[in-house]
């Protein structure tokens, strides 16, 4: 099991190298730059500006000069933002985009599964067709809309829950941008977990299950769930994915002040720095959830291990 | 002795689909007595298992029972599941055909059979390891506490059902119920489990309903026989009534398509006696040291192990010949055929047909000749385009290998060709979901011999046919050879249909001959000890016969080829040059009669 966690992260290394790779000249091809702005600055200040930043030097150089930073750990400078590295910028916005994101996981999670796992063992029942009904309004109705609505009632009407902020971050400040944010996990999740779930229910092995005279509570819980969780475990790498690195439009309607802007900011910009930067930190975070996603994978499924 | 365990009456099962309401079962009536072992035979879809499936309450959601199952008294049909609950798994058990998918992925054994004492003697801990580990010694699980800490695909099919078994005795029921139980495992196996199952009904006076399409396990295992078709029982009576005085015309039907193997040497009735060439004919097909070799990777950095899938394979066929091979599971047979077509590379040896050869040609050479060279492969469904209809597929080769023709004469020739195996022409335009796994067959056949091939491998054609479709395929096989002098090689791991239908058989094991010589030889006179113990575990369908017969048990188990042990199993006396890569070789023991090195069958025997 150890074994196969340290291979699977080994293979991550040189995909990680060759996505840096790409972006960074990807990024470099791209016209314009850090300080065109609208009114041109003089060449001899550009000048001096790009040699600090290393700009001047031939791009091969510079690229070294980048993997290398990050090999230790720096992100390097931001361009704009000359105070701050893209660093300790990230470092601002991340505690809240991942109290947040981790909240909205966690209860797309144990709800979506719930709600899946009910609608198999009722399937094709009127709760059934319900809760489908109202999960998949969660998932056609956009997030933007959502939240308005929301606000306006719960904040506005009933007067219960805080519009927006953070406050001290108690969860009464973080009900409403989580729900907003789950509910389209809640329906993906839910619809996953029911269908592999009724899977999993006619599969052989449940069959045997039954014939054992297991009770149903023991037969899913000990029997069916980890096998119907496959499919979903691969759908939650990109939702944590995406719920980890924070939505704009969540994060800017409720006025919390999460990294999702920084990166609208950034490539808006040309920042480089905040830009590679920011991209850098997205894939090294995606890949450890995937990481995980495979690791878990193992765990549901013995067979996998031995592969 | 005459204990009523199970009364059954007037059972109907239906299950509503979306092409109405199937009758699954339609009214039967039957019995099982303390210490019976009932058989109930039929072909797919006969209802046979529906019978069951319900006593245990396990009919599918859209189905319907109705009528009585009475188990000691209590009618299971009319109990709430809470109490059926109670009865299942501790009274009464049951064993299924594929004991990979029916156990479950994720739990180690120790743990499923540990939940059946858990909830039904509420036992658990040492105590319930303790049983476990004796259900396992008794159903002979070798290593027995090692298996408890190991996960299903850890064990070999048979080890597999041998957990199943023992799973299902845990609480000693008085029935067991076993679906097919040895239908996906390979003969010598079938034999181990059968042996099983008939020391449990003796030893523990354990009912045993067997559902099996194979008459040969109902010769050898059943007291009374029920015979199934259509949702009902056509006849019932012992099985020597059954085997020797069938009264209705559909057991008769189903006797009569059992290839009943002959050990006395005579040649099966249907072989054709197409002239074989005495001589000059040897260069039809020839395979000279044929070797396939897979990597198997074990990890990133881990230098990845080869698999001798085939390991040095010679023979030779001749034309109008049929060469059977059979062989067990992992044995390579299935690799062999291909590799001889070319579908796989052969790692190093020569194939050569009429003299030249096949292997490392140049593509358009080989294309040409592949219109003579045909494959009819195992699942007839899965071979076939499901978005073509039946006559596109057929027509093909004829695109690839006579494009010159007009479509006009294409049809035509589709047509004459459905019509030679038994397809009606209206078929042409049909889908093969819309078509029988029997007529789906007959198209992949039709589809192999368009082109008048002259040799087809049939790769386990017929083994997911039922015993009248299976024998309906065969003659149809046999006439088509007499009919354009074509060669087979036919490979299935049932002895008894290649017994039928080859001149000469080889048999394999791990990529390697055993022994290789006619048909005849081969079952009056098996040299070799894995050929001797492959014929005496193949259950004879004549209860007489079947009873008496002593069984061959040697030592070991087929094992995996990427263990080189594996290949002296029947030459220990050499194990010493194991490392050295010794495999036995093959020497011509009487003229034409290929027996591979081997020690006394007296050293090989489990005493």
């Amino acid at each position: 099991m150890i074994k196969y966690a340290f291979n699977r992260l080994l293979t991550t290394i040189p995909v990680l190298w060759i996505a840096i790779t790409v972006c960074f000249f990807i990024l470099r091809m791209a016209p314009g730059g850090p300080f065109d702005g609208d009114r041109p600055l003089p060449e001899a200040i550009k000048a001096n500006l790009a040699a600090h930043y290393n700009l001047d030097k031939p791009l091969i150089e510079q690229y070294f000069i980048y993997v290398g930073n990050v090999l230790q750990g720096n992100l390097g400078p931001s361009f704009t933002t000359p105070d701050f590295t893209v660093s300790e910028q990230l470092a601002v916005g991340l505690p809240y985009t991942l109290i947040l994101g981790g909240a909205a996981f966690f209860v797309s999670l144990v709800i979506g599964v719930a709600i899946g796992v009910y609608g198999a063992l009722k399937r094709n029942s009127y709760p059934d067709h319900i809760l489908a009904a109202i999960v998949l309004m969660g998932l056609v109705v956009p997030g933007f809309l959502v939240a308005p609505i929301l606000q306006l009632i719960f904040g506005l009407k009933l007067n219960w829950l805080p519009v927006g902020g953070w406050g001290d971050g108690s969860i009464s400040y973080l009900v409403l941008p989580v729900t907003v944010l789950c509910l389209p996990h809640i329906a993906r999740i839910s619809r996953l977990t029911r269908g592999s779930m009724i899977e999993a229910l006619n599969s052989n092995a449940i069959r045997t299950a039954y014939s054992k005279g297991l009770s149903d509570t023991a037969i899913v819980w000990r029997h069916a769930l980890r096998p119907a969780m496959m499919p979903v475990l691969s759908y939650l790498g990109p939702a944590a994915g995406f719920l980890l690195t924070g939505s704009l439009v969540v994060e800017s309607i409720f006025g919390i002040p999460g990294i999702g802007r920084y990166f609208i900011n950034a490539a808006l910009n040309r920042d480089y720095g905040m830009v590679l930067g920011t991209v850098v930190f997205y894939m090294v975070l995606i890949m450890v959830l995937n990481l995980l996603v495979d690791i878990f994978y193992a765990w549901l499924d013995p067979r996998v291990r031995t592969r | 002795m005459s204990q009523r365990i199970l009364t059954v009456s007037d059972l109907t099962v239906s299950f509503d689909t979306d092409d109405g309401v199937v009758q699954a079962v339609r009214g039967i009536n039957g019995y099982l007595d303390r210490g019976e072992c009932l058989g109930i035979v039929g072909e797919s879809g006969s209802g046979k298992s529906q019978t069951f499936l319900a006593a245990m309450g396990l009919t599918s959601s859209n189905g319907h029972t109705n009528g009585k199952i009475e188990f000691k008294g209590q009618d299971l049909l009319s109990l709430k599941k809470s109490e059926l609950n109670k009865i299942r798994g501790d009274k009464m058990s049951m064993i299924f055909q594929d004991p990979l998918t029916s156990l479950t992925s994720h739990l180690p054994i120790g743990k499923q059979m540990q939940e059946v004492l858990r909830t039904h003697r509420n036992i658990g801990g040492r105590e319930a390891m303790a049983i476990c580990l004796d259900w396992l010694e008794r159903v002979q699980m070798p290593e027995a506490k090692r298996r408890l800490k190991q996960y299903p695909h850890e064990l070999s099919g048979g080890m597999r059902q041998r957990i199943m078994i023992a799973m299902a005795m845990l609480c000693e029921p008085d029935l067991l119920i076993a679906d097919e139980p040895t239908t996906a495992l390979d003969v010598t196996i079938q034999a181990e489990i059968l042996d099983i199952m008939d020391n449990l009904r003796r030893e523990q006076g354990t009912a045993i309903a067997l559902i099996t399409h194979d008459m040969g396990v109902v010769a050898r295992m059943c007291d009374r026989i029920q015979v199934m078709r259509h949702g009902e029982y056509v006849e019932e009576g012992s099985v020597e009534d059954i085997f020797y005085n069938p009264q209705h015309e559909y057991t008769n039907m189903l006797l009569d398509s059992v290839p009943h193997i002959d050990v006395t040497g005579a040649k099966p009735s249907k072989v054709s006696k197409v002239a074989i060439y005495e001589d000059g004919g040897r260069d039809f097909l020839r395979a000279e040291d044929l070797r396939v070799e897979f990597k198997v990777a074990r990890g990133m950095f881990a230098k990845p192990a080869i698999l001798r899938a085939v390991d040095g394979v010679s023979f030779d066929l001749q034309a109008g010949e049929t060469l059977g091979i059979v062989g067990e599971s992992g044995s390579g047979k299935s690799t062999l055929a291909r590799a001889v077509l070319q579908l796989i590379p052969p790692t190093s040896g020569t194939v050569s047909w009429l003299g030249s050869p096949l292997n490392n040609i140049q593509k358009d050479e080989l294309k040409a000749k592949r219109r003579d060279l045909q494959i009819v492969f195992q699942d007839p469904l899965a071979s076939l385009d499901p978005s073509k209809p039946i006559g596109a597929s057929i027509m093909e080769p004829l695109t690839v290998f006579e494009s010159q023709l007009s479509k006009a004469e294409m049809r035509e020739r589709v047509n004459e060709v459905m019509l030679r195996v038994g397809l009606n022409a209206s078929f042409i335009n049909r889908y093969p979901h819309e078509l029988s796994g029997g007529q789906n067959q007959r198209v992949g056949i039709a589809r192999a011999i368009i082109t008048k091939p002259k040799l087809v491998i049939c790769d386990e054609a017929v083994s997911a046919l039922d015993v009248s479709i299976q024998s309906q395929i065969i003659d149809l096989l046999m006439d088509l050879q007499k009919e354009f002098g074509l060669s087979f090689i036919f490979i299935s791991h049932d002895l008894s249909v290649v017994w039928e239908i080859s001149h000469r058989i080889l048999v394999l094991y791990l990529g390697t001959v055993v022994e290789l010589t006619d048909t005849s030889s081969l079952f009056s006179n098996p040299q070799h000890p894995y050929t001797q113990q492959l014929i005496s575990s193949v259950p004879l369908p004549d209860p007489k016969i079947e009873r008496k017969r002593q069984r061959i048990k040697l030592v070991g188990e087929m094992s995996s080829p990427m263990d080189p042990a594996a290949r002296l199993r029947f030459l220990p006396s050499k194990m010493h040059l194991m490392k050295d890569g010794y495999i036995p070789k093959l020497e011509e023991r009487f003229p034409g009669h290929f027996v591979a090195e081997h020690d006394d069958i007296s050293e090989l025997l489990i005493s």
